[in-house]
This record gives C-alpha cells, structure tokens and sequence, in this order.
C-alpha cells in the first residue's frame, strides 16, 4: 500500500499535482458549501461553457499566454451580468442564466469556426493539465484561494443570512445584489483556477460534490464545510495515487483530473450509503426501545 | 432527506467502506527505462521517430514511446508513465515543427536533464497552409524518404553523444538504416515512374502528403480537411470546391488516411462519383499503423502508402 | 413623535401605483393591524415602510425619518413558511442574525450578543429549543424564532407579515404573549393579518386596505360590516352582530 499512497508522491510533478489538488480542495470545499446553500449549481455549470468565449478570445489575443486571462474576463463578465440579470424580478436566474450561456457559447463557436485553427490548447483547458502543472501555477492557485476564502471569511454571516432569508437581510439594509456578486465573482475565480488543473468539464463536480457529501453527514454549515474540504482533499490525494499507480504499473491511462472526480462521486455514494445504514440501524433501535 | 445526528458514526462508516480501495498490490513493475540495465534510456515521442530510434539504437537503446499508433500528437496529455520515462531518460527525440506543444511542458514537469533531440532539424521544410499555428510549417516530414534520412542521422548523433561507449554500434546501424532508406525511395520512384504523367492527381484525408507529392512529384488536387490539425472542420462551400476541382481535373480516387473516420471521405467521393480508398486499404499520414498491420514500420508504412495510392491510381 | 407616520401615500411595485390613499400613523407602545384580502397591498406597504418599493406620492415617515434611513430600528418578520427547512441552520444561530447589523461588517458576534439572542428566544418560549435544526421545529415554532430574531434586534418599530397564518394555538399563544410584553416595553408594532378575531384582540387599531385604504382607526369601529364588506367587496358576512366572519378567497 506505501506503494500505491506515498511513494508517487516522492517525484516532482506528482507532489506538485498533490499540492495543486489540495489548495483546491480547501477553495473549492468551502466554495462548494455556499453554491449549496444557494443552489448555484447551475451557475456555476454555466461558467464553466461560458468561459469558453473568453478562451478563445484570449487565445486568438495572445497565444497561449491569452486563455487565462480571457477565461478570467469572461467568467467575471457572467458572473456580473448574472446579478443584473436577476436583480430585475422579471427575470428569474434560470431564464438569465440560459440566455446568457446560449449567447456566450455561440459567441465563442462562431470564434472558433471563423478559423479552421489549432485546438490543443483550448482543449486542455477542458480537460486541464493537472501532471505538468507549474510552481508559478500553484502560486497562482495560492493566492487566488486566499483572495477568495479571506473574502468569503469576512462576509460569513452576511452571505449566510442572504441565503437564509433573503427578505429579512433586505429589511436589515443589505444590498442583496451586491453579496450575490461577490459570491458569483467568487464562483467564477474558481471556475478560472481549478479548469486550469482539472479542466472545466470537471469543474462542476469540485463545487458540487464536497458539499453535498457534507449535507449527509452534517446540518450545520461548519462541519458540512470541513467535510466538504476533506472529501476534496482525500479524493484528490487518492485519485492521483490511482491514476499514476494505473499508469505506472499496469500500463493503463486514467486521466488525473478524471480519476479524481470519480473518487470523489465514489466516496459521496459510499457516504450516502452509510448514512442510510446509521439512519436504519438508529430508527431499528427506536423501535426495539418502543417495543 | 434528514441526515444523521451522528456526523461522526456515518463517517467512520463511510471511511471503512473507502479503505478497500486503497488496497493495491505492491508488485509495482514499471514499465520504465531502467538506468541500471546498462542500456541508453530513450523516449521517443512519434510512432515514426520511435522506429528510427529503435533502428538506430538497437540494443544498446530501450526506448519508451509516447503516442501509440493512431494517437493524434496534437492534443495528447501525457501520463504520469510518460512524465516519469522522461525524466529517468537521457535523451528525448521528438519529430518537431510544432507536431508536440506539450512537450515542453511535459519536459520541464518531469525535471528531464538530458538531450531533446529535435529530428527535422536540417530538414527543408515546407510551408504551411497559412495556418498561425503553422508558422514553423508543414510538419509532416517523414514522408519523403531523403528527409528521413537526416531524421535518423540527427538521431545516431545524439545517441553517440549520450553514450559515446557505444557511438561504434549506432554508427553502423544509422549506416544499415540508411541504405534501407535509400532502396525504398528508389523502390518508390520506380513504381510512381509506372504512371502516366497526366494520372498523378491526389485527392487525401488532410494537408500530410506534401513531402511526398514534392519528392514524387504527383499532383495533390485538394485535401479532404484544408488545414493540417485534424480537426478542422469543412464548410459547405469547401466541399463544393473541392468536388468541382475532382470533376473538372479528372481524378479517380479519393484516399482516406488510417487515422480519420473515412466517413468525409466518401462523401466527397460519392458526390463527385469517384472511388474511395478507405479503412484497411487506408494510407497512413499522422500515424504508423498498430503492431501487425500493413504499416507498423516506417519502411512498411511508406511501401504501403505508395502501393496503396499506385493502386488507385490505375497502375 | 408618532414611530410610523403614513400621509397619503401612494406605494408603487417597480413603476405601477398598487396602493393609494394610504393615511395613518403608529405609536410607540401600540400595535395596528392590516386588514385586507390577498393582494391589497398588505406586503407592499410594509415593503415600503422598510424602504425597499418606491413610495411615488405622499410621505411615509419611520421614525421621523425616510424609511431607509431607519432601518436600523425597524425589525421585519417573514412568514416562517417562505423559508427553505432544509437549510443546515440552528435556532440559536438563526435568531443571533438579529444581532448582524448591530454587530457591523468586519466583527464577529460576541457573549453580549448571544446574551441578547438567547433571551429574546427566551421570551418567545423556545429556549430548550435552541440548539435544534430550525427546520425541525414546527410551522408555529419557526415563526416564533423569527420573532425572536426580530426582538434580538431591539426594534422601536416591528413589522409582521401574516405571523399567525398558520400556526398552531400553543404558537399563537407565545406569539401574542411575546407581542404583548413588547408593547408594554414600547415598541411599536405593524402587523398583517386576515384573522379579524386575533386582530380584533392583539391590536388597537386597524388599517383596511384593498388597493386602497379603506379605513383607519381603532380595532372596535373599524371593524365594522359595513366597512369590511367595502374592503372584501361583499364577501363579508355578518354573524350574532359582534362576531364578523369573511369568505375566504
């Protein structure tokens, strides 16, 4: 077992790839507890298509040296079109959010198809390229965790009781818009730093799945977070140790950022289920007091 | 949904259920160059540049090779096998212009220290279609087999400089190769010489054949996909044109290449009703062919094609 | 100085006037009640007390102030049931919300805080409940949370949207023994509600509204036949002369 779970973590690129992960095991594990209590999820599947125009954008700018910056720029624009879009009560999020990813992608497709060009690196920020991830990346991913976890840690109670009851945090003098997108802006900064790694189809299940792992085991915020936080950062840990040990050993190819999501799905079905089990053997031990 | 009250009970359970997985056996057997056999470690990125380098090294070399047959190199993502192969190697041979972007990323994240050999250095190159990303031009030089040629002499010298000790062996294997190099190109131009000057006309799967259609001489009429990333797509004004050129210029055969799904191919053939060579009489552009199939060596590969594309030819 | 002062205001929803001719005034210590059927506008003038719908004609003071300048002394009660009962909250943490704004931006609540929230859940009789999941409580339970929450606040002006809608007799009965002690303290108190028996007993005026208002002034002579069946447009019915029962719509 050493074998398999501490020793690809003793070359380079795997222990960078590890740190890389667990930075965004905290970023997106409590990220992800906010998209819970918010139902962003299908906000942030959203930003994850609509940062494709400004890929494409960046790259036809600047080469390589562009996406990051447009996949930024273009996940900030949605992100703040968003909130105007649902701060007028005629809209509802899901109608702006589909007119809004509608329009984006095809602004990005009619991008793309005006030049019959080269798609590699555009393909790897769908995919992300988690084993050749760069010192100056993790930096990068480093500061944007602190940004965003220091934001969100000073808002904490504000951003809880506007998901609560919206209505009261208006009556209180909240500006309700204005927390929504900072949230939103938050959502989209981790969009941006974790397609990098894992590539963006992946993004959605890193601020999806740790939460929801959390709910089962927990009611309460605080621990569905730290929950949250460790199923990213086991499933990170693990699927790695997987994948190069697949890779190395047996010849198989099991994509990092992949691999990592599916441990992930693993570990919330095994929770599910043993939540299910504590919840028959509680309700069996019930009824055999009653009886 | 009502979660538990015992947070932790429901953890531990699920933290049980998940260490099975960990379990793995430790017959760990990697499938790496080792440094302790005495041999130079290569890693070769191409199909083609892992023959020659196979050829060139003999036994002397052990040679990983990245891309497997049928593998586009343009959008690969590199294993943490490879990474770890480049960086226990000594020398890594890549084909070039432009061919691997993610080499040298891939390079550097696996702290390699050694010699990257880029085969088409030396190599008169061809334009590109105009493409940005084609600036460094056309990169399927292999095709021709003079440029094969310095490809593998580009090879044998690197390896005499890593291993000087055995810079004798790859000497006279670059020497044996090359001689086979230079019956095949006289094999080809005889049987290319068995067709009428004015039934030279080329119709392929993508922009590949350049090299060869220059050396040979042969006339390439139109590609299926105009540029030479293999997944551009066709507009409908591109397909008329080329089917207007088919009709006025006479060509008898579309051939689609190993690599891509023949299914455009035919398209185009059936609307200017003219054959299509395609699937297993397929020519092999990007790719050698897998082991056992008519082009799983350089040398094969390149015989096939030409008998392939003679064939359709009507000679 | 009357707490709220209403002057023939005109309450819009976005750009359209949904309500005119309001006039009235609540003080310290008293509560009024808001008589109408659905969608007369109860939610928009307690909207607009709060400052969050445009008030396009006439003057509505809070406090002597424009309402969103007051803000900071009004306390606003939701129904319990717009709220989502999954959502991982205690009712200890959801009754120190009421403490966030005197708390500020940057800080965390502190002991002075959860003392204040502990006794205003105290007050509404929940306090053996407070480390429960709030969705566990029940439908009358939760609304006396948010009344706590409202109290942690320490409100000179309370506004309640529809808080007996609902809720069982125990609740009720907190609910009103909270409102009760909150009048003797002085807090002035406005209320929604289609229950014209608890009106009739918790407050001392009413304000009857259907788009427009149709009556102000105490409980006893604005709850008459004739006006209500005004303001219900005829689907009051009279019963033994004192007892007044509406048609439910």
């Amino acid at each position: 077992m050493h074998a398999t779970l501490v020793e690809p973590f003793s070359v380079p690129f795997m222990a960078r790839a590890l740190t890389e992960l667990l930075l965004l095991a905290v970023l997106a594990g409590v990220v992800s507890t906010h998209v819970l209590t918010r139902r962003l999820g299908f906000v942030a599947d959203a930003m994850t298509h609509t940062v494709f125009p400004g890929i494409v954008l960046g790259f036809l700018s600047a080469g390589v040296d562009g996406v990051l910056p447009g996949a930024l720029a273009a996940a900030a624009v949605t992100a703040i079109l968003l909130t105007l879009l649902t701060r007028s009560r005629r809209v509802t999020d899901d109608t702006a959010l589909a007119v809004l990813l509608a329009a984006m992608f095809a602004v990005g497709v009619v991008l793309v198809s005006r030049r019959a060009s080269y798609t590699a690196d555009l393909t790897s920020f769908l995919f992300g390229r988690l084993l050749t991830v760069t010192a100056g990346q993790i930096a990068q991913t480093a500061v944007v965790a602190g940004l965003v976890l220091t934001t969100l840690a000073v808002l904490h109670k504000e951003l809880l009781l506007r998901a609560f009851d919206p209505r009261a945090a208006a009556a209180m003098g909240y500006r309700i818009w204005l927390l929504d997108l900072v949230l939103n802006l938050a959502v989209a900064l981790v969009v941006v730093a974790a397609a990098q790694s894992v590539g963006t189809i992946l993004v959605i299940a890193l601020l999806v799945v740790p939460a929801a792992t959390g709910r089962l085991v927990s009611d309460r915020i605080a621990p569905i977070t730290l929950a949250g936080v460790a199923v990213a950062a086991l499933s990170g840990y693990l699927g790695l140790a997987i994948s190069y040990r697949a890779s190395v050993s047996h010849g198989l190819r099991l994509a990092g950022g992949a691999t990592v999501v599916l441990t992930m799905v693993a570990v919330y079905l095994l929770t599910l289920l043993a939540a299910g089990l504590a919840r028959a053997l509680r309700s069996r031990r019930t009824s055999d007091a009653v009886a | 949904m009502r979660p538990s009250r015992r947070p932790i009970t429901a953890f531990a359970l699920a933290a049980a259920l998940t260490a099975p997985l960990t379990a793995c056996g430790d017959n760990a057997t990697p499938q790496l160059a080792a440094a302790g056999d005495g041999k130079l470690a290569v890693v070769a990125t191409t199909t083609q540049v892992a023959d020659f380098a196979r050829n060139i090294g003999g036994d002397k070399v052990t040679v990983t090779q990245i891309l497997k047959p049928n593998i586009d190199p343009h959008e690969y993502e590199p294993t943490p096998a490879d990474i770890t192969a480049i960086g226990a190697a000594k020398v890594v041979v890549k084909s070039g212009l432009g061919l691997e972007k993610w080499l040298d990323e891939t390079i550097s994240a696996a702290g390699f220290k050694g010699t990257t050999v880029d085969a088409s250095t030396g190599v008169k190159i061809r334009q590109g279609n105009g493409d940005e990303e084609q600036q460094d031009g056309d990169p399927h030089i292999w095709h021709n087999p003079r440029n094969a040629k310095i490809m593998v002499q580009n090879i044998g010298k690197a390896f005499a400089a890593a291993d000087p000790a055995d810079a004798a062996a790859y000497e006279k294997n670059l020497a044996d190769y090359s001689a086979k190099l230079d019956k095949l190109d006289a094999d080809i131009q005889a049987k290319i010489d068995k067709l009428p000057p004015d039934g030279r006309k080329l119709v392929t799967n993508h922009d590949a054949f350049g090299y060869y259609i220059d050396r040979y001489q042969l006339e390439f009429i139109g590609s299926i996909i105009p540029s030479f990333d293999t997944s551009a797509e066709l507009s409908a004004k591109d397909i008329d044109d080329i089917v207007a050129k088919i009709k006025k210029t006479g060509t008898k055969a579309v051939l689609s290449e190993s690599s891509l799904p023949p299914k455009t191919a035919e398209a185009i053939a059936r609307q200017a009703g003219v054959q299509v060579v395609a699937g297993e009489d397929a020519l092999y552009g990007d790719t050698l062919g897998p082991q056992g199939s008519a082009g799983d060596t350089y040398l094969k590969m390149e015989e096939h094609n030409t008998d392939v594309i003679v064939r359709a030819l009507g000679g | 100085m009357a707490a709220l002062h209403i002057d023939h205001a005109t309450i819009a929803y976005d750009t359209e006037p949904v309500l005119t001719g309001v006039t009235g005034r609540v003080h310290a210590g008293e509560v009024v009640a808001l008589i109408g059927p659905n969608g007369a506008g109860k939610s928009t003038l307690i909207k607009a007390v709060l400052g969050l719908v445009p008030v396009v004609g006439g003057t509505v003071t809070v406090l002597g102030r424009a309402p969103a300048a007051a803000r900071r002394d009004v306390a606003y009660v939701p129904q319990a049931d717009s709220l989502d009962p999954q959502f991982p909250v205690s009712v200890a943490q959801v009754v120190l919300m009421g403490r966030y704004r005197e708390v500020g931006w940057l800080r965390r609540p502190g002991r002075d805080d959860r003392r204040i929230a502990a006794d205003a859940l105290d007050q509404v009789g929940l306090a053996d409940r407070a480390r429960a999941t709030f969705g566990t409580l029940s439908g009358g339970q939760r609304q006396r949370v948010l009344l706590a929450r409202a109290i942690a606040q320490r409100p000179r002006l309370l506004l309640l949207d529809e808080p007996f809608n609902g809720v069982d007799l125990v609740s009720q009965d907190a609910l009103l023994g909270a409102l009760g002690e909150l009048k003797r303290q002085g807090t002035a108190v406005l209320l929604s509600t289609h229950d014209l028996a608890l009106a009739q007993h918790v407050s001392d005026h009413a304000c009857l509204l259907n788009r427009r208002m149709f009556g102000f002034g105490p409980t006893g002579a604005t709850l008459t036949p004739d006006l209500l069946r005004a303001t219900y447009g005829n689907q009051a019915l009279e019963l033994h002369g004192d007892q007044i029962v509406v048609a439910h719509h």
